[in-house]
């Protein structure tokens, strides 16, 4: 792997392998954030332009095929038990794009009980019995064409989504938000949840190319 | 584009699920394999074709395997 090294002027600089021509890192760690949070932008830092825009035309559009293709619902955290959402360790690889889904997370289960702006965009789904605020729940009836008023409980000053049905009773409904996803988008949820992955994982491969310059070894490297 | 092949290539997509999916992200990924490896363009190029031949190979082996197990199970 590409080593970076100070040159004679202090720079932090690695070897190209191709040509042997000393590629200026600047400020790798800076360089490594900033491709983090947006593909390519680290690169474009370190003036390396060609890769800066090679990496962003390659992985924004990827992850936001990956949005479209599984509706706008495929990226989201969640932590709760029955409902952790791995794939999400690998979609905040791509950095910036994926920091309002914590937001979402973060509004939805603390004292707020809703998304930022009462929006579903990257808000994690209602779990069984979970309560939200009177106002997403009105919003989610309004927008959602699988919700309707009876979907929710009145449980002041909140509302229940889909309560526990009680002894005996039998709820065919889908438990939980995530369940009418997947009904409703099928393999495209699969689809759209694996572009996000992969993009935000190539992405980190990235925030290293910026930390670190190429990863091959230089020819006198090989050799040695 | 030879006919022929793009008979194949419809096949592959009609036969195959996922596949029509599956190819842009081998190409995505043979892109930032190869751009972090190399730093001239030229040899990012040449790169990127030796990750697709890889990726392709790895994945359409598997495709295989999978498909001659389904036939004899």
């Amino acid at each position: 792997m590409g080593r970076p090294s100070s040159s004679p002027s202090g720079r932090i600089v690695a070897v190209s392998p191709d040509d042997g021509a000393l590629v200026d890192l600047r400020s790798p760690a800076v360089a490594a954030a900033l491709s983090w949070l947006v593909p390519g932008l680290g690169q474009l830092y370190q003036g390396r332009r060609l890769k800066g825009a090679l990496f962003m035309a390659a992985l924004v559009p990827t992850f936001l095929a990956g949005m479209w293709i599984g509706g706008g619902r495929v990226v989201y955290a969640s932590w709760k038990p029955g409902e952790k959402r791995w794939p999400f360790v690998c979609q905040a690889g791509i950095g910036a794009a994926a920091i309002p889904a914590l937001v979402q997370a973060w509004r939805l289960n603390g004292p707020a009980k809703e998304p930022l702006l009462k929006s579903q965009f990257l808000a994690p789904p209602l779990a069984r019995g979970q309560v939200v605020s009177p106002g997403y729940a009105a919003r989610l009836v309004e927008v959602d064409p699988d919700l309707d008023q009876e979907d929710f409980r009145p449980l002041p000053p909140w509302r229940q989504f889909r309560p526990y049905p009680g002894p005996g009773a039998l709820d065919r409904r889908p438990a939980d938000q995530v369940s009418i996803w997947q009904t409703r988008l099928g393999r495209f949820f699969e689809i759209g949840t694996l572009y996000t992955m992969i993009a935000g994982m190539l992405n980190l491969l990235v925030a290293y190319d910026a930390w670190s310059g190429p990863m091959r070894a230089s020819a006198d490297e090989d050799k040695a | 584009m030879d006919a022929s092949l793009l008979l194949l290539l419809a096949a592959l997509g009609d036969r195959v699920p996922g596949i029509v999916f599956g190819l842009p992200l081998i190409l995505v990924a043979a892109l930032v394999f190869a751009a972090t490896h190399h730093e001239d363009p030229a040899a990012i190029r040449r790169a990127t074709l030796e990750w697709v031949g890889w990726l392709a190979g790895i994945l359409g082996g598997v495709l295989v395997v999978v498909w001659l197990i389904g036939r004899l199970v």
